[in-house]
Parts: C-alpha cells; sequence; structure tokens
C-alpha cells in the first residue's frame, strides 16, 4: 500500500524552465564526462541533521551512485564548513563551499516532519555553478522498509536528468544461480544488488533467461535429463510453465518488442531461429541455414536481429534486417565469436570473443564499424547484456573465482561486481523498464 | 486367405506383445533381462564417440564401434538408446547446446544409415554442462566432447 502511495504521489516540484536548460552529462560520446556530485547532510531542520532514517538513505543514495562510473562523489571532509546546511533550497543554500570541493552538482535531503516513523522526505538536485536546479521530488508516507525504493527512484530520476535515461536503476536483472551438475534455476535483482529473490525452483538446469518488454514473463531454456523445454515464468501467477517442442533443443529464447518470443528449435539438421506466437507456438522462421544459428536478440523496435551463426565456419556474429531479409556480419576479428547482445538503440553489439586467456567482451559499433574491447578478465568474461538505457552492460565472469556478475559500459573500464549472495550466478538479463 | 492374415496378425501382436518396450526405472519394473541382452545394453552404452574441438562430424576410428553398436540394437529392436551430446568448458553455453545436438545427431545419422530404426533412437544435447570430467587442459576437453549412449528402454 505504502508503495503504490508513494507511485503515486511522488510529486514533481517547482518545474521550472530554468531546468530544462541545466547541465546534461553525454555519457555515450567518446569523451565521457565525470560528475563530481556532494550529498548534503540531510537534515530536518535548518542546521540539524536527520540521523534516523536520514542517514540510512543517505547511505542507499551513496551505495547506488557508486555504480555510475562517471560520477564521483565528492569527499564530506573536503567540503569547508561542513555538509549540514542552513537549508535545503536557494537561498539558504551555500554552494560556494560545495564549488571550492570541486562538486559540480549538490543534492539536499530535507526531512521536514522528522525522520521517524512514516514521514515525507524532499530531494533536490543543484548545480552547484548556477544555482539552478536539475529537478526535485518530494516522497510521502515513506517509513525504513521504503528506503531502498525511495534511493533508487531518486537516482534513476537523478541520472535521467543528467543523460535522459535513468533505466539502470528503474531495472532488475534476471539471472541464473547454479547449485550443482545440471541444477539451476532463475533469480532477480537489482543491478545495485537489492531485492535478490529466487523465481524458479525446478529440477534441472536453467539457462539464457529474457524478460519480456512489459515485465510480466521470463521465458528461459530448461534442460532435465530427458528433454530441453522453454521455459516461462509469469510474474503474475508466480507460476512456471515448462513448453516442449518437437525437436531435441531450445536455445536462447528472447522476446521481441510485442512481446513474442524468438527462440532456436530443431528443424532438421539444425537449429533454427523461430518466432513464437503469443501461446509459444511456432509462427514462423526468422533464420535458418545449413549451419548453426542461435542466440536472437533484438533492438527495440524489432526490425534488427543479432545472433550467432556458424555459416562461415567457427561461430561468429550476424545482424539481420528483419524487414530487407539482409544478413551482415558484425565480428570479423577472432575464430569464435559467440553471445551477441543488441543494444536497445540498434547501434552496438556486445559479443564475446574466446581468445587465449578466456573470452572477452566486445562492442562493435554499427555506425561507425569500430570494435571496441571492454573487458580484460581475469578469467572468463561471457554472456553480456545490454540495458535498455544502450549504455550499461551486465555480464557473467569466473574473475572473482566461483562466476558472478558484473558490470561495465559500452565505454569499458573498471566492472563493479553485482551482489548476488552465494553460488555461481551466470546470464545475466535487464529488464526493459517503463518509466 | 482371411483366415490366414488373421492367424498372421494375432501372431504379430502377440509377439509384439511379448516384446513391448519396458522403460527402466519405471515403478514395478522387473529385471528380466537375458545375459546376451544385458551383454548387448552394456556394449552400447560402454562405448562413447570422442569429438574435435567446434567439430562435429564422427571421426573414422569410432565407425567400427557404431557398427557393433547398430548390429545389437538391429538384433534386439526393442532397446532404445538416448544419444547424448557434450562438448567441452571452452565454448559458451548456447552454442555449446546447438553443437552438442549435432554432436549427437552425427552419431544419430550414421547409425540411421547402417539401418537402425530411427524409432530406437533419441537425442539430447547437455553442451557444456555435463562434463565426465572436471578439470582444464586438453586432456580433460578432449574427454568432455563426447557422444554418450544411454539405453532408456528395452
Amino acid at each position: 500500500m505504502t508503495k503504490q502511495i508513494l507511485l503515486a504521489l511522488g510529486l514533481l516540484l517547482f518545474a521550472s524552465p530554468a531546468a530544462h536548460a541545466a547541465m546534461r552529462v553525454d555519457i555515450y560520446g567518446p569523451g565521457q564526462n565525470i560528475v563530481n556530485l556532494a550529498l548534503a547532510a540531510p537534515i530536518r531542520s535548518p542546521q540539524s541533521e536527520a540521523t534516523a532514517m536520514g542517514r540510512d538513505l543517505q547511505q542507499l543514495v551513496e551505495q547506488n551512485l557508486s555504480f555510475l562510473p562517471f560520477m564521483r562523489l565528492t569527499n564530506p571532509k573536503s567540503v569547508l564548513g561542513g555538509t549540514v546546511l542552513m537549508g535545503y533550497e536557494p537561498p539558504n543554500l551555500d554552494f560556494k563551499r560545495f564549488q571550492l570541493a570541486g562538486s559540480d552538482i549538490l543534492v539536499t535531503t530535507f526531512w521536514p516532519d522528522g525522520d521517524s516513523g512514516t514521514k515525507s522526505v524532499h530531494l533536490r538536485a543543484f548545480e552547484t555553478n548556477t544555482g539552478v536546479r536539475l529537478f526535485g521530488r518530494e516522497y510521502l508516507k515513506v517509513s525504513a522498509r521504503d528506503l531502498p525504493e525511495v534511493a533508487d527512484r531518486f537516482c534513476a530520476d537523478l541520472l535521467e536528468a543528467l543523460t535522459g535515461n535513468g533505466a539502470f536503476f528503474r531495472s532488475t536483472l534476471a539471472f541464473i544461480k547454479k547449485t550443482g551438475k545440471l541444477s539451476a534455476n532463475v533469480w532477480l535483482v537489482k543491478p545495485t544488488g537489492r531485492d535478490l529473490r529466487q523465481i524458479t525452483n525446478m529440477q534441472g538446469e536453467a539457462l539464457s533467461p529474457a524478460w519480456s518488454p512489459d515485465g510480466r514473463f521470463v521465458v528461459f531454456s530448461h534442460i532435465d535429463t530427458k528433454s530441453h523445454a522453454l521455459g516461462v515464468w509469469d510474474s503474475s501467477s508466480k507460476k512456471v510453465q515448462r513448453i516442449r517442442f518437437p525437436g531435441n533443443v531450445v536455445i536462447g529464447p528472447a522476446f521481441m518488442p510485442d512481446n513474442k518470443v524468438a527462440v532456436a528449435l530443431s528443424n532438421g539438421k539444425y537449429p533454427v531461429i523461430f518466432l513464437l506466437n503469443h501461446v509459444f507456438q511456432k509462427e514462423r522462421v526468422l533464420e535458418q541455414s545449413d549451419s548453426i544459428n542461435v542466440s536472437p536478440t533484438f533492438d527495440s523496435t524489432g526490425t534488427k536481429m543479432a545472433f550467432t551463426s556458424s555459416r562461415m565456419g567457427g561461430p561468429q556474429i550476424f545482424l539481420k534486417d528483419l524487414n530487407s531479409g539482409v544478413v551482415v556480419r558484425v565480428s570479423k576479428n577472432g575464430t569464435y565469436n559467440t553471445e551477441s547482445n543488441l543494444s536497445h538503440d540498434g547501434t552496438l553489439v556486445v559479443y564475446s570473443r574466446m581468445t587465449d586467456y578466456g573470452h572477452r567482451i566486445f562492442v562493435q559499433d554499427m555506425v561507425t564499424g569500430m570494435e571496441r574491447q571492454v573487458t580484460f578478465g581475469p578469467g572468463s568474461d561471457e554472456q553480456p547484456s545490454f540495458c535498455a538505457d544502450s549504455y550499461f552492460i551486465a555480464f557473467a565472469s569466473t574473475r572473482g573465482g566461483g562466476g558472478g556478475i558484473y558490470l561495465t559500459t559500452r565505454h569499458g573500464g573498471d566492472a563493479k561486481q553485482v551482489p548476488t549472495g552465494g553460488g555461481p550466478s551466470s546470464f545475466p538479463r535487464w529488464s526493459v523498464p517503463s518509466k | 486367405m482371411k483366415r490366414l492374415a488373421l492367424i498372421l496378425a494375432l501372431v504379430m501382436g502377440i509377439g509384439a506383445g511379448f516384446g513391448c518396450a519396458k522403460k527402466t526405472g519405471e515403478p514395478g519394473y522387473v529385471d528380466e533381462l537375458t545375459p546376451e541382452m544385458r551383454a548387448a545394453i552394456q556394449q552400447i552404452t560402454d562405448g562413447r564417440v570422442y569429438f574435435a574441438f567446434d567439430k562435429f562430424d564422427v571421426k573414422p576410428e569410432y565407425k567400427d564401434m557404431l557398427r557393433g553398436k547398430a548390429d545389437l540394437m538391429k538384433r534386439y529392436s526393442t532397446i532404445r538408446v538416448r544419444i547424448e551430446g557434450n562438448c567441452d568448458e571452452r565454448g559458451t553455453q548456447e552454442y555449446n547446446l546447438a553443437l552438442g545436438e549435432r554432436r549427437a545427431r552425427a552419431a544419430y545419422e550414421y547409425l540411421v544409415t547402417l539401418g537402425v530404426n530411427p524409432g530406437q533412437l533419441e537425442m539430447l544435447s547437455y553442451g557444456k554442462e555435463n562434463p565426465v570430467v572436471q578439470g582444464s587442459g586438453e586432456s580433460a576437453w578432449s574427454k568432455n566432447r563426447r557422444d554418450d549412449f544411454r539405453v532408456v528402454a528395452h
């Protein structure tokens, strides 16, 4: 109930024309900005720090923002005069002390009725140079258990205000956790490691989960000691179906934007990529040749499909225009490229390449034709997947030993691990959040 | 003539009843294997076919072994075999599921060309999910790139 109230009553405060002219952070171009952000101490009244829920929310926001590689948090100790302020908006904000500490953005948090029990909280973000408000929100009836959701919603809005896309904090990753030989189930987790939960509990091994665009279903391949099948988890009923098909394989399902599933199924000698209808029956062939064709993924329009094919010998990545039927080769280097994932904007294809040191993740820019290596091990980096923002990439890696899920970006850089509890985790796949 | 056909049909029906395939592991299943049948099952399941990396063609050195399996399956037509295709750990999971299927299919097709009834055969790919040897290095990898033959009914 509280969640619904939060969702319903999250209010945009003081939307002003000035906010539209505020700073933007280009995270997509080659010269990615670094943004320095300061968090003012949460307050209940002028110069009175909020030390209960206020402190907890501050920590959650800090944890969230640490996942943004283009954001550097200002050390509170470097702010002369401290971070406990007279107010939460101009003219009671002393921007100068934050400018001196090198901060580009200041976030203020105000708990007008105190921060114990169930209370409202105001969160606002300002440019320190101009004092322009980037945005502000009030979250009503917030209790301690709502704090993670408030942190995620605020960070999503902040990210959207800065970059134009807040999908990262609105997404949930589906992934696979293995518990033994031929024993693995599907789990969910926020990319920040929160809301970890298991959604299937089946004998056999689940692989390759994929979200439906409406967020209702997660489909996956399922192997037991007798057959392959398509697993379908319905978030409405919390139930799982296991759907068999004629033939021997069900590999790498993926949803199209119209909520239909594409999946590689047996059809004679080689697996063929089929489109299924809304009741998971074969509708038509999307791609086939006298070779292996597997692992389809789509852009947000559903007109482009990246997939893996052995049509030129070893496995390579190809892109098919589903309108014209034209297929072009994407991966041009290496002898073993697999597990492609197409960005939602259709401009980038990410995939894993077998090297002498294990698999590594590469991004092919379909506009410039340039390929960029974005992971460097150690161990093996596999199963890359683009967030709906076409910026963040989740992948599985054995760099930590047993296998975990990590985040990087289209530009590469230091990878950050997603906490998924114990046990080897793999196959991260992003949900497609609706705003 | 009609009477002859009826007698023939009855005899065939009774024969088929006695020869009806029994699934191993079925509740109430009683092991009634003759020593010959037991030996045949042993021979069918014992020999594995191994493959080169990212390949699924049956090497010549395994063809005699498959011929032996085919002869037994033709002799014991109630035997039903699942061919399980497997890969080593180096490739990626989805592609290896497809490659494992191709490996199972390669043996399947060879057995069928030798006269085995396709109805006696089924296929399953485990990709890299069911290694027989743990560890890295070619000695482990070469043992994991394989077809297993499992008798699922007889």
